[in-house]
């Protein structure tokens, strides 16, 4: 069978879609329309929004309250400090849970799935859920705060630095195995070297990334700013919220560009 | 052995001096975190006893979560609130993939003029700023609780992060198709249409799978401020210590976030399979939306 050739305006024929394209294209369509009627989506409610009076009473902003030293500054500073703590915890501990959750260096099977399944389980429980289990253990405050994100950053660091470690380059571990050291000296100065530079990476990231938990922490009773956003949302002071959220945004950006230029640095 | 030719004997058993700078960097850094781990500790307000007896209370409260409440916790329809959580998860997602693939066409370099492009970036670095907690207290407030409350919530957030993630695949793309068209007479929606969109749609597609997972996890947490889903049950029987009861609603929701991240990644991987996204890109993509920022 021939293609007659040079036809003019005649064109290919379009591939049929595949079946587990169109298969998942229905479900997901259908996934959604159900979800849709399971969360109550109304398009009413932009209006309701629009027309709401409550907006009026986040205008004008109480400059005078926000920028007092005690209300906003301090709650932020601790934020800070809390993001600060819980990141130098999560990222030291995570150095060595990292060389045992990867293949490459694990000193062996065992300890390779427990800690691979301890650490798939508790990433698997959103920070705020520690942030509260911690604050009915330990008690409210920004203690709470800082141990939940400590745990928290470790797992997301371990997660992000143990892909790292089973990409290295596996040579200078076998060199060193090679030369007789044992497995500890020989993952420290076979290993190491060479990926502790994405680590001091990663560590910017979770250090930002606790920055900016931390600003909600306070939600559940944890510590920080957010302590003062539920407070000031219970007495409805919406204008406070609002003046605190635009400091909260400038401390998001200028953290951003002071992160973004030091990645580059290091990169 | 003749040492004739040998002019330096000596240089085999003598190392090379150890360069200083690497060493000045390396105390520099260890005091700057010593100093600012020192200054964290003040503010944290920590007692040494306080300290000490953190680890055994919270090791004594994970104790008397087993054996996990289950049949009680069913009796309160957990299952329910964590499929409500997921509901408002892809929902919210759904809400930003929809708002976020135009936009983001509209804020990449290569296929935007300035005018357009700045403002587009400067949107979306905007809604990244704040929490989505903290918009989902906002709508909470004004619309009254419920499940809706929090999808729009996610939904405006992953606005942002989509917007940014999918924009830079834009950028990627091969500029080839793009002159084609134009050598063709398209104006600039077919060149989107039938240059940028097919190279972009698996990466972008599997940014939306990726958001899908990051937002199950943040849904489950705005229940714990009322905007419906999992989070609600967690606090409310933790303010009553029910203990047995928390260890299974942290259970039953460790299984539903472990299950759809593995689900997500089986389907991401299939789509992402003979594109461009090589080995590697795993962690630049894991990292870019936990912060929704991009390692490039």
């Amino acid at each position: 069978m021939t293609q007659p050739v040079g036809e003019v305006g005649q064109r290919p024929t379009k591939p049929r879609p595949k079946l587990t394209v169109v298969l998942g294209l229905v479900a997901a369509v259908v996934f959604t329309l159900y979800s849709a009627q399971q969360v109550d989506m109304r398009v009413s409610t932009f209006v309701d929004m629009w027309t709401n009076p409550l907006w009026e009473k986040f205008w004008p902003i109480e400059w005078d309250w926000v920028l007092d030293r005690s209300h906003v500054i301090d709650p932020l500073i601790e934020t800070f400090q809390i993001g600060i703590i819980s990141a130098v915890i999560g990222c030291s501990l995570a150095l060595p849970v990292s060389f045992a959750m990867s293949r490459l260096t694990a000193p062996n099977r065992g300890v390779y799935y427990v800690t691979k399944a301890v650490m798939n389980v508790v990433r698997a429980v959103p920070d705020l859920f520690w942030a509260k289990l911690l604050v009915t253990a330990v008690g409210v405050g920004a203690f709470a705060g800082a141990w939940a994100l400590s745990i928290f950053s470790l797992a997301v660091m371990v997660k992000l630095f143990s892909e790292e470690v089973d990409s290295a380059d596996p040579r200078p571990l076998e060199a060193a195995k090679a030369a007789g050291g044992r497995h500890l000296p020989s993952v420290a100065t076979g290993v190491l070297p060479t990926v502790f530079p994405a680590y001091v990476a990663y560590s910017l990231y979770v250090l930002e990334l606790n920055i900016r938990a931390s600003l909600v922490l306070g939600l559940v009773g944890a510590g920080g700013i957010g302590r003062v956003i539920e407070a000031q949302r219970g007495a409805f002071q919406f204008d406070r919220i609002l003046g605190i959220l635009v400091i909260i945004f400038a401390v998001v950006f200028i953290l951003e560009q002071i992160s973004v230029a030091l990645r580059r640095r290091l990169v | 052995m003749t040492d004739t030719t040998s002019t330096e004997p000596d240089t085999s058993t003598q190392r090379p001096a150890r360069p200083v700078a690497p060493r000045v960097w390396k105390w520099a850094i260890s005091a700057v975190i010593l100093v600012a781990a020192t200054w964290s500790i003040t503010g944290l307000d920590v007692s040494i006893d306080r300290l000490t007896s953190a680890p055994g209370d919270a090791w004594n409260i994970l104790k008397r979560m087993w054996p996990p409440a289950f049949a009680e916790e069913i009796d309160r329809g957990v299952i329910g609130k964590v499929l409500e959580s997921v509901y408002i998860a892809w929902i919210g997602t759904v809400i930003g993939a929809v708002i976020s693939l135009p936009l983001s066409f509209l804020a990449a370099s290569n296929v935007s003029p300035v005018w357009i492009r700045l403002p587009m970036r400067q949107l979306f670095n905007a809604i990244r700023a704040v929490p989505e907690l903290i918009v989902a207290m906002i709508i909470l407030a004004v619309t009254g609780l419920g499940p809706w409350a929090g999808a729009l919530a996610i939904g405006i957030h992953s606005v942002g992060t989509l917007g940014k993630l999918s924009s830079e695949a834009v950028e990627s793309i091969d500029a080839g198709p793009i002159e084609a068209v134009e050598a063709a007479g398209g104006r600039w929606i077919s060149s989107m249409r039938w240059a940028v969109f097919p190279q972009v749609l698996p990466t972008v597609v599997s940014y939306w799978l990726f958001r899908f997972e990051i937002n199950v996890r943040a849904s489950a947490v705005l229940g714990m401020i009322g905007a419906g889903g999992v989070g609600s049950e967690l606090v409310s029987q933790l303010n009553f210590r029910n203990f047995p009861e928390v260890g299974a609603v942290l259970f039953v929701t460790v299984v539903a976030v472990v299950s759809i991240d593995t689900l997500s990644a089986m389907v991401r991987r299939r789509i992402i399979q003979g594109g461009t996204g090589g080995e590697g890109s795993r962690n630049d993509e894991a990292l870019a939306d936990l912060t929704g920022i991009s390692l490039r």
